[in-house]
């Protein structure tokens, strides 16, 4: 369970999250949806730990992430994440990319963390690239590399932050298809995104960002197909 | 025109000084680009340092080693120096000099290295639970290498043409060695050409290795 | 007896930088015209102009200075052409230069996008249209800083040249003169080394100007 409580973080003058509640249960998938800007993505780094927070608390499986005794290396394990630009790591092939971490991190032996690539690579259907670079790889492919890579470590969570939004449209179906198969396996997903079709889909909850706040959030249907909030309908009216 | 008869039995009669001053030449080389090396990692830290002191040094070294002619760089350390009651062998003087050019060049190639690095690399490789070393071993420093390595073979043949310049302080490298017997044997253009070869073919087969190196070591190619 | 250093060495020096800065320009513009067309001629399509020009480039690249300033005397000098050296010498800087300079405009041709190309083709404009227009502007904009770095380093270089006594005293060379005289190196060649970095710096300087005009009439056109 991730809990999200009163988190505020600022870019030095700039108030970025202003106080952001959120409970994510295992098991759910999560969209944040809002304009950019509205703080969804630097709220995946704070749970995440890639940014620090000003005032508030996030726990995960009763773990507070920003606390000083806090070991962030082990806590970024149970937490993939999944970001806009595919950072696949150009230096090494599809498998190297997969085993690294494994190898690296859990300590996983070599062959073991090759069987595990491959086994994760074929999952998003890239089973027949191991050997490729990533700059041998189409955006869509790449990006599915980066998905593979977040589960080899067996996380407990994704975070995605804009995962389609650099692809080009006919690439964005083959990312959002590995998503879909991902949810009906009941991975735990919180994803920020644009693709308000898929989050309709997908998600079990929906949570509209505005000016560093939720502003509204609800069961995905009904708030895609009828939110109560003008700001919303605002936002929806425009992005459909 | 060309009543001139080449007469190479006379260069090949001195061709084992020739030969010595070559190795000399690749020693010299070598050495002040390893030497380079070593200090233009500290200067390349030093530029982003807090430390005033450290910064200073760092950005004065690489302006001034970048900005006046290693000539002029090997006269202070032969001629210069003695000011202070230093007085440097010709073999010194040059290695030094070199090697303070060398560094503030390299300087200047690692930090364009480590500048093409994205910093989402980082952010992902620690996504994944990697810590602060993990990601600089595996992630950043194999990027760098790949970005540096053509340009420091570049540097590793610009360190030996300026080792040439010992000649003009009396060292008997290749060019100062093959001045030396052209003067003896009054046939400049015979000489004066071998060495040239040596050079090309001292170049070539650095260039050579580093290509063969570089395919086995970068197959990623550029991240685009 | 004591040598001081007079008003006449500093006037030397200052001749001295004025030279370098002459043989810099002299052989910056015959260098930079031979290697453009060097550099060219490598990205047309024809095989011969790519590996003959290609080894041009690399012997120049390969190969000390000074034993080409040599070699070059000593072969005319067989060849029954003796020749006046400070000829010779803007000569072996001008091919020198040019090597280095065939490379940077070969990359800058090189950096343009065949699509951009394209396009200007496809307006109708012919090879030498599209190669005025289109790619010598983009691509002299985005090798302009490497240019201007083989240009201090052409700077720096003409001192070689004058100290095998090539040239009328250039900078290093006239401070060589006074220094045999007065024996006082360290402050003679800390003179000549600050008088390099000002030259350095002022081209530097204007080099970044003028980019920064290039930069803001870019964004004004955007």
């Amino acid at each position: 369970m991730i809990e999200i409580q009163e988190v505020h973080k600022s870019f030095g003058s700039l108030k970025v999250l202003k106080g952001i509640d959120l409970t994510v249960e295992k098991g759910e998938v999560v969209c944040l949806i809002g304009a950019s800007g509205s703080g969804k993505s630097t709220l995946l780094l704070c749970i995440n730990a890639l940014e620090s927070i000003n005032s508030g608390k996030i726990i995960v499986d009763g773990i507070d992430v920003h606390a000083p005794q806090t070991n962030q290396d082990q806590l970024r394990r149970k937490l993939g994440i999944i970001f806009q630009q595919f950072n696949a790591f150009p230096h090494l092939t599809a498998q190297q990319n997969v085993a690294l971490a494994p190898r690296k991190v859990l300590k996983t032996p070599t062959k073991y963390a090759q069987a595990l690539a491959q086994e994760h690579l074929a999952k998003v259907g890239l089973g027949d690239k191991l050997d490729r670079y990533p700059a041998q790889l189409s955006g869509g492919q790449q990006q599915r590399l980066a998905i593979a890579r977040a589960l080899a470590m067996e996380p407990d969570y994704l975070l995605l932050d804009e995962v389609t939004s650099a692809l080009d449209p006919e690439l964005v179906g083959e990312v959002l298809d590995t998503l879909r198969m991902l949810a009906e396996d009941g991975m735990t997903m919180i994803a920020v995104t644009h693709e308000i079709p898929f989050a309709r889909e997908v998600a079990d909850r929906v949570a509209f960002f505005h000016q560093g706040v939720i502003h509204e959030i609800g069961p995905a249907k009904e708030l895609i197909n009828n939110p109560q909030q003008q700001r919303t309908k605002e936002f929806l009216g425009n992005i459909l | 025109m060309f009543e001139y008869t080449f007469q190479w039995r006379v260069v090949w009669k001195h061709w084992p000084q020739l030969l010595e001053a070559g190795l000399l030449t690749l020693q010299l080389t070598i050495l002040s680009i390893i030497i380079g090396l070593v200090i233009a990692s500290v200067l390349a830290v030093f530029r982003d340092s807090s430390n005033p002191f450290a910064k200073y040094l760092s950005v004065t070294w690489v302006a001034l080693a970048r900005n006046t002619p290693a000539l002029l760089q090997i006269y202070m350390a032969y001629f210069g120096l003695g000011a202070f009651g230093i007085h440097l062998s010709p073999y010194t003087a040059v290695l030094g000099a070199v090697a303070f050019n060398n560094a503030g060049y390299l300087a200047e190639i690692l930090r364009g290295g480590f500048s093409t690095v994205p910093a989402s690399q980082k952010f992902a490789a620690r996504g994944l639970g990697l810590t602060a070393t993990q990601s600089y071993i595996y992630i950043t420093l194999p990027q760098v290498l790949q970005a540096v390595f053509l340009p420091i073979v570049n540097q590793v043949i610009w360190a030996m043409l300026a080792t040439s310049l010992g000649m003009i302080i009396g060292l008997q490298e290749l060019t100062g060695m093959t001045t030396f017997l052209q003067s003896q044997t009054f046939r400049p253009f015979e000489f004066y050409f071998v060495a040239a070869c040596m050079y090309l073919v001292i170049a070539k087969i650095a260039t050579m290795l580093a290509q063969i190196v570089a395919a086995h070591m970068f197959k990623g190619g550029a991240d685009k | 007896m004591t040598y001081t250093f007079t008003t006449n060495d500093f006037l030397l020096m200052v001749q001295g930088a004025g030279i370098t800065f002459l043989l810099t320009i002299i052989a910056g513009v015959i260098g930079t015209f031979m290697g453009f067309l060097v550099g060219w001629a490598r990205t047309t399509k024809n095989a011969v102009f790519y590996y003959s020009l290609g080894a041009y480039v690399d012997i120049i690249r390969s190969i000390p200075l000074i034993i080409q300033f040599v070699l070059f005397n000593s072969f005319m000098a067989i060849a029954g052409y003796p020749m006046d050296p400070f000829i010779s010498g803007i000569i072996t800087l001008s091919i020198y230069i040019s090597g280095y300079v065939a490379e940077v405009v070969k990359a800058g041709i090189e950096s343009v996008p065949d699509v951009t190309r394209k396009a200007a083709r496809g307006l109708g404009m012919t090879y030498y249209q599209d190669f005025f227009y289109v790619v010598v502007p983009i691509g002299m904009r985005t090798v302009f800083p490497s240019w201007t770095g083989l240009m201090l380093g052409l700077m720096k270089d003409t001192s070689l040249i004058a100290v095998l006594g090539a040239t009328p005293p250039e900078l290093l060379r006239s401070s060589q003169i006074i220094i045999n005289r007065i024996q006082e190196p360290l402050m003679i060649l800390l003179g000549a080394g600050a008088f390099y970095f000002i030259m350095c710096y002022v081209i530097t300087h204007f080099a970044g100007r003028y980019e920064k005009i290039w930069q803001q009439k870019r964004q004004a056109a955007l």
